[in-house]
């Protein structure tokens, strides 16, 4: 059967692919030589060492959709893990200590604060609401990181942290599209299938992007974060999921053992086989190749799953119960999962989303859970990608879709009955470790009361641009042609930050 | 290429510059479409076009490009190629002043090209899908001879009509020959595919066969246009156009009930509806004179839009939205063109400019939908005693003389809630808030504005309010919150703020326009709400007291809290709710420009006069029929090409999304031009007419096998000398494996159903709807059927390349992939057709053997060659021998009464038939 496959051929979505390629490039560099053309693009495919090849000979194996691509410039990174807390941390409990705050704490908010100003549920004068979490410098880097945190504490010399983040977005959804997608509208592909576009996947038996969702709900924007827009649909994220087949209809039939799976495979390449030879349709032989991945991924998805075969200390590290889906078993999972070549791998957790409405949803018992929950996981992970030595070149992100208020909200003008802190969209926190940026380093600075940005602000398109950057692709040269225009992650905007690079 | 031709530039440019003058005055013209704009678009527009005019230079218009830059002189002199600042920057040695900037020089033939072309006075040209259609010569095909019919001749017998004229001519420049007609059975099991999206019956195979007539295909395919799949077929495909489902997008995504709509596009393909009036009605079937229910229906197109309902969304950003969404997905579906891009600036490439975006989008923005959560305006469907009710009134009406149109805005009332005044419009709150930003609260002591109202002739204040206050009132005042008080209002309590009731009020007389305020007293519960939907000013009813409430009144009121089933339609605003439109400045909804009226672009034809002579009405009706007249180039065109794409798999022009000049080059423009003239012309714009012409060609009728020397001369059938060899849809891989195991219902239209779905698909935060399975039928039913949740659509669906509809998209693109495979292995659906595949084919064979060749069939609807028996003869065997040896797995595989091992070896060889590529491949 490899025989087979490598006889692959062009199929119509390889096509379509090279074809945008070849667009993407066609500005600045003109028609040169196909082969070298689009090597020089970083769209050489493995066959670019092999110069017999030409890229655009159909029949050549090298050539599918998912194939291992270069970039464009050597990248730091290799892959991505995106810890994404759906509904947004407060950074103000977190990581940027304001003890300025802490004087305002229960006064009315100035009025010079609110004019001009719209919030997501604030309306009229709210009070000012201090810091909650205990704060002390850690680490070598003297990092800032309260007590909400304590493990991660301990890590801190391996991140960057972006402590002047802005958006332009203060509602769920549309701020989880604006940072997964560059566009607060729907129908954009997600940076993971743009990374998955640029470069391919390392791993034939496995997806090249894997999103994983914990928090018992999927992000507000749903699907459309992990989708492909406008890319071909090869390259949308596959949620796996935690309950049932990891990958939708990955299990045989109940009652169908593997050994009878794998005989109907034969039988279905065997008759395609024997249909190719009398049709010659190339497809056929795509198919075929498609059938015998399904069947390896039937495998491989669920093994990779399987946290089974972890070591007890490992499991202790990330605090995992084994039985049990958890934002926990995620990170190990993403770990297992880089570790065999996905490309990007994202974890979504939601319930961050801390208005003060409900215990759950507050900075002072709901905010305190969910630091529980994930806190040990999360610096567990970037411990365990560096004793393995991927975290040199994997780059790992964290942080919501936006921040939130120093006031404390008064939904409809009302005392809440607990603590919490509205949407924000012009300060809040995210950082970045590993592949190419800076260990323990903090860029960016807010106002006295975390309000505002006034130093070193990072939007959320330069964010995007820079880990398009570590991976090794210009974000304005990645591009794919749609509706009429070149489109691509950053739309028309974002800046490389260049000072976080290592 | 261009890295050996840089190296001649030297030798090549001095040449060429001495030819280019020569050819320029002796030469043939030079085409700007074909030969011109390609160059302009390709190296300079990105920097002189519509979006940049570096230097004060654009290559867009012509008038730009001849008029003075910033250097005060024209870049481009027509008839003098050698004063051209143009001609002179793009040869230049200095790598800093010649163009294009930072990139490789123009090749000299190019440059020779441009010489010549403004030599002969820099001419224009529309693109060709800009210009009228006229009907192109047939060509002619044969010898004098054989076309007097004195002699025989290959190319006008293989040829069956027209269609193939133009193809064969195309196959004879790229050298390649025809391919004979497919075997009868592929073409019945193609063309069913194609025009009902099933695949034939055994009875109507072997009526195909069997029938020795000349004209036995015309007869099937006429067959097949007539049958009540048809229009389900070809609404799968609208579906995606009309970004329809049942639920409303964004974060929220809960349900929206707008079947109504998709049952109508479905009876409109099965009546053959002329396209002209299909595009009508979807645009503007609410303003056609004596409109019916189903015509209102129609618009639902446009009320596919997303509204999005999370807590503190500005409805007005989203109403935004809908209208610029309306405004793109017009210009692709109906006219091919991309105009997303004019929505900042000038188009880059096309003639449209940043204003003429805002006038087109000045159509759409006078409608009365607002991103409002209860989707109104939509059209109620009275039943029982409601229906009763209303008609009662509308004898009321009657009886009481009322004039037409004023009976008709009653019922319009009653049917539609319009007009009314949404609550996010009152400002000026004091102790009142915008609840969720989406209706307005009220609390004690509290009151609002509503900005100006005109009273003349008003008796009647409806609300809807809703509050679990004991002894709330209202009160409504003129001119200011203590201005005189016209009526007060006890607010009945409704048990929750958000359960609203309608509540009809007597208003005094008053006349003029004023401001009206609503204050609320409620001092035992101040913090309790009250929350307004809408409001609406009306006369009262003809015959009754203008001052007291009575008897139709309470009638009214009935009727107005009536819970009758619903679908979103447009309802246009009129008087003082007509709606201006602005320029948005680079596109931002935020940053106003100045005012501009409706109107279509410059480039294409003017709005059409009526016959006598008076123009259309600048509204959505008057561009529905400018875009369907005879002379508007695109509408007919886009059509046709989209027909073509789905029977052949790729459209005349591939880039079916976009006919303009970015767009890929048509390969077979006469034919386009053909087919588009003479859907309009001849077929009346009928669509079954012209899948018909299309369907009966030689040219559709080929049989797909090809050498690998075709394969390799034409990998993508671009020249057509092969018949179209295309993967069946998500709709038809999930149709045709419910069809032939006998499982599929053919329940037609109503509201969507729920087929078996993996638990974990829906997962929305703060919505607690769930999927639960339908009973009985409807888990068969064809997949346009299926409930259509934006955020999360059904996984085979998807899988197979469909898209989440949140969007109009145009084309689906063809993807190959292993997940696509695991649908067709293990998605219960296909085990469960796999299992009702097995029992049919228990019935039709005594041996395996022949229970395999009736499987086969009953699947391609062919026989299968003695290899393929082998193959899965072997596999029912081996199978066969292992559930014999594991009877528990037979049960768990087939559960029931007939778990043998046999049933259960058929079963496994079903499953592998309904997943072989000639299976969900059209051949």
């Amino acid at each position: 059967m490899k025989k087979l496959i490598d006889e692959l051929q062009q199929t119509a979505l390889q096509r379509e692919t090279r074809r945008h390629f070849l667009h993407t490039c066609s500005t600045g560099l003109g028609a040169m030589a196909l082969g070298s053309f689009l090597e020089s693009c970083g769209f050489a495919g493995k066959a670019a060492d092999n110069k017999a090849s030409s890229i655009i000979t159909p029949g050549n194996p090298n050539d599918s959709p998912m194939a291992v691509r270069s970039t464009q410039f050597p990248g730091k990174a290799k892959r991505v893990i995106y810890i994404h807390m759906a509904g947004s941390p407060s950074q103000l409990e977190l990581f940027d200590y304001k003890p300025e705050l802490v004087k305002y704490d229960g006064k009315d908010c100035p009025q010079e604060l609110l004019t001009g100003k719209k919030f997501a549920f604030i309306r009229g004068v709210p009070k000012m609401l201090g810091p909650q979490g205990k704060f002390a410098q850690h680490g070598q880097s003297g990092a800032w990181v309260s007590d909400y945190l304590p493990h991660l504490q301990g890590v801190v010399d391996d991140i960057t942290f972006l402590k002047a983040m802005h958006t332009d977005q203060f509602n769920h959804a549309p701020a989880q599209l604006l940072m997964h997608t560059g566009s607060a509208r729907l129908g954009r592909p997600s940076i993971g299938s743009w990374v998955t576009y640029g470069l391919g996947s390392e791993n034939d038996n496995l997806p090249g992007y894997i999103v994983l969702a914990s928090g018992g709900k999927q992000p507000d924007a749903g699907k459309s974060v992990w989708g492909s827009g406008f890319l071909p649909s090869v390259y949308q994220g596959v949620q796996c999921r935690t309950d049932g087949d990891p990958v939708l209809y990955a299990s045989d039939p109940v009652g169908m053992p593997r050994s009878l799976r794998g005989k109907t495979i034969e039988a279905i390449s065997a008759i395609n086989q024997q249909q190719y030879n009398d049709v010659k349709d190339p497809e056929i032989l795509t198919r075929i190749a498609q059938y015998e991945l399904a069947y390896r991924m039937q495998m491989s998805v669920p093994d990779s799953m399987d946290i089974k075969g972890e070591p007890q200390y490992i499991l202790d590290m990330y605090g995992v119960d084994p039985n049990q889906g958890s934002f926990a078993r995620n990170c190990l999972l993403a770990r297992r999962l880089v570790e065999r070549g996905v490309r990007f791998v994202q974890l979504f957790d939601w319930g961050w989303d801390t208005h003060g409405t409900s215990s759950d949803g507050s900075i002072d018992v709901g905010l305190h859970d969910k630091c529980r929950q994930s806190d040990q996981a999360v610096a567990a992970l970037l411990k365990d990608l560096k004793q393995r030595g991927l975290l040199d070149d994997t780059l790992v992100v964290w942080g919501g879709e936006f921040g939130r208020t120093p006031m404390q909200e008064n939904r409809d003008g009302q005392t809440l009955p607990f603590m919490g802190r509205d949407h924000h969209l012009d300060a809040f926190t995210v950082w970045i470790a590993g592949g190419g940026v800076k260990k323990g380093f903090s860029f960016g600075e807010t106002d006295d009361i975390g309000y505002y940005g006034v130093k070193d602000k990072v939007h959320v398109h330069d964010l995007q641009a820079t880990i398009l950057h570590l991976l090794g692709f210009d974000h304005e040269k990645l591009t794919y042609q749609f509706q009429g225009r070149p489109f691509r992650l950053t739309d028309v905007a974002g800046k490389v930050v260049k000072p976080i690079l290592a | 290429m261009q890295l050996k031709v840089t190296a001649f530039i030297g030798i090549g440019v001095g040449g060429a510059l001495l030819l280019s003058s020569f050819f320029g005055l002796f030469g043939e013209r030079v085409d700007f479409n074909t030969q011109v704009k390609p160059l302009l678009n390709k190296n300079c527009i990105a920097c002189h076009g519509g979006v940049k005019k570096a230097g004060g230079f654009s290559v867009l218009f012509r008038h730009e490009a001849v008029a003075p830059t910033k250097s005060g002189k024209p870049a481009i002199v027509p008839g003098d190629a050698d004063a051209s600042e143009m001609i002179r920057r793009l040869t230049l040695e200095d790598h800093t002043e010649r163009m294009p900037l930072e990139a490789a020089p123009l090749k000299p033939e190019d440059i020779a090209l441009l010489r010549k072309w403004i030599d002969q006075g820099a001419d224009w040209g529309d693109h060709w899908a800009y210009t009228r259609v006229e009907k192109p010569d047939v060509p002619l095909l044969g010898t004098f001879w054989s076309r007097l019919g004195l002699s025989e001749n290959v190319e006008q017998k293989w040829v069956k009509n027209d269609i193939d004229h133009f193809t064969l001519q195309k196959m004879k420049e790229q050298s390649l020959p025809p391919s004979p007609e497919a075997d009868r059975v592929t073409l019945l099991r193609r063309v069913s595919l194609d025009l009902t999206g099933l695949p034939p019956t055994e009875q109507e195979v072997a009526n195909f066969s069997n029938d020795k007539s000349a004209n036995a295909y015309e007869k099937a395919v006429d067959h097949l246009l007539a049958s009540p799949a048809y229009g389900e077929r070809w609404t799968a495909l609208w579906l995606d156009l009309a970004r329809y489902a049942d639920t409303k997008g964004y974060e929220r995504d809960t349900e929206r009930k707008i079947w109504r709509y998709r049952d109508w596009v479905i009876n409109a393909f099965n009546q053959d509806k002329p396209y002209s009036q299909f595009v009508v009605e979807q645009l503007a079937g609410d303003l056609l004179p004596n409109r019916t229910d189903a015509q209102l229906i129609a618009t639902g197109f446009h009320r596919n839009t997303m509204t999005n309902d999370e807590g503190g969304t500005q409805d007005e950003e989203f109403r935004t939205a809908a209208v610029i969404d309306r405004v793109n997905t017009t210009w692709e579906v109906f006219q091919g063109t991309t105009f997303a891009c004019v929505q900042c600036h000038s188009h880059p490439y096309d003639p449209f400019t940043h204003d003429e975006y805002y006038k087109y989008l000045a159509f759409f923005n006078n409608t009365r939908d607002e991103d409002v959560t209860t989707d109104t305006p939509t059209l109620r469907f009275f039943e029982d005693q409601d229906s009763v009710q209303v008609e009662a009134l509308k004898t009321w009406l009657t009886t009481h003389h009322t004039q037409p149109k004023q009976a008709q805005g009653w019922v319009n009332f009653v049917r539609l809630t319009e007009p009314k005044i949404n609550s996010h419009h009152f400002d000026q709150y004091i102790n009142a808030s915008l609840l969720d930003a989406k209706y307005f609260g009220v609390q004690d002591g509290g009151s609002t504005r509503i900005k100006t109202v005109n009273l003349t002739g008003i008796n009647r204040f409806i609300m809807a309010v809703g509050t679990k206050a004991e002894n709330a009132v209202l009160t409504v005042h003129q001119d200011s919150p203590t201005g005189p008080s016209l009526l007060t209002i006890p607010v009945l309590n409704t048990g929750n703020k958000g359960k609203d009731t309608v509540m009809v009020c007597a208003l005094p007389q008053i006349t003029g326009q004023h401001p009206v305020y609503l204050t609320l007293s409620n001092p035992k519960q101040p913090k309790e709400w009250v929350q307004i939907k809408w409001v609406s000013f009306r006369p009262a009813l003809p015959g009754t007291s203008a001052t007291t409430l009575g008897d139709m009144d309470t009638k009214l009121q009935a009727i107005l809290n009536a819970k009758p089933e619903s679908t979103p339609v447009l309802v246009e605003a009129t008087g003082d709710m007509v709606r201006k439109t602005h320029v948005f400045e680079r596109g931002n909804w935020l940053v106003r420009g100045k005012q501009v009226q409706p109107d279509v672009p410059k480039s294409l034809p003017l709005l059409p006069t009526d016959s006598m002579g008076k123009t259309v009405p600048r509204n959505r009706l008057g561009l529905a029929q400018w875009m369907v007249q005879r002379e508007h180039p695109l509408t007919a065109r886009v059509a046709v090409n989209r027909f073509w794409e789905q029977l052949f798999g790729t459209g005349l022009v591939e880039t079916v999304e976009d006919m303009g000049t970015q767009g890929i080059q048509p390969t077979h423009r006469e034919l386009l031009d053909y087919l588009a003239a003479e859907f309009m012309d001849t077929d009346h714009w009928s669509m079954k007419q012209l899948l018909k012409r299309i369907v009966t060609s030689a040219t559709y009728r080929q049989q797909s096998v090809a050498s690998p020397e075709l394969i390799a001369k034409d990998p993508f059938n671009t020249w057509l000398a092969r018949g179209p060899r295309v993967r069946l849809t998500a709709e038809q891989v999930r149709d045709q494996a419910l069809a032939v195991s006998g499982l599929l219902s053919h329940k037609r239209l109503g509201p969507s159903v729920k087929p078996i779905q993996p638990d974990g698909i829906w997962q929305s935060p703060y919505n607690g709807e769930s999927w639960k399975r339908s009973e009985g039928e409807d888990q068969y039913r064809r997949a346009i059927y299926t409930y259509w949740k934006r955020t999360a659509p059904y996984p085979s669906m998807t899988t197979f390349d469909s898209p989440s509809r949140e969007f109009c998209q145009v084309r689906r693109i063809r993807t190959n992939t292993p997940l696509q495979a695991l649908v067709t292995l293990n998605d219960p659906v296909f085990i469960e057709s796999a299992q009702s595949l097995a029992m049919l084919m228990q019935q039709r064979g005594k041996t395996p053997e022949q229970q395999i060749r009736a499987g086969f069939r009953q699947v391609t609807q062919r026989d299968a060659s003695p290899q393929k028996i082998a193959v899965l003869l072997k596999l029912y065997q081996q199978s066969a021998t292992y559930y014999e040896q594991h009877p528990a797995d037979t049960q768990a595989f087939l559960g029931g009464t007939d778990a043998t091992p046999q049933v259960a070896a058929l079963t496994v060889t079903a499953n592998t038939l309904l997943n072989l590529d000639e299976t969900i491949t059209k051949e």
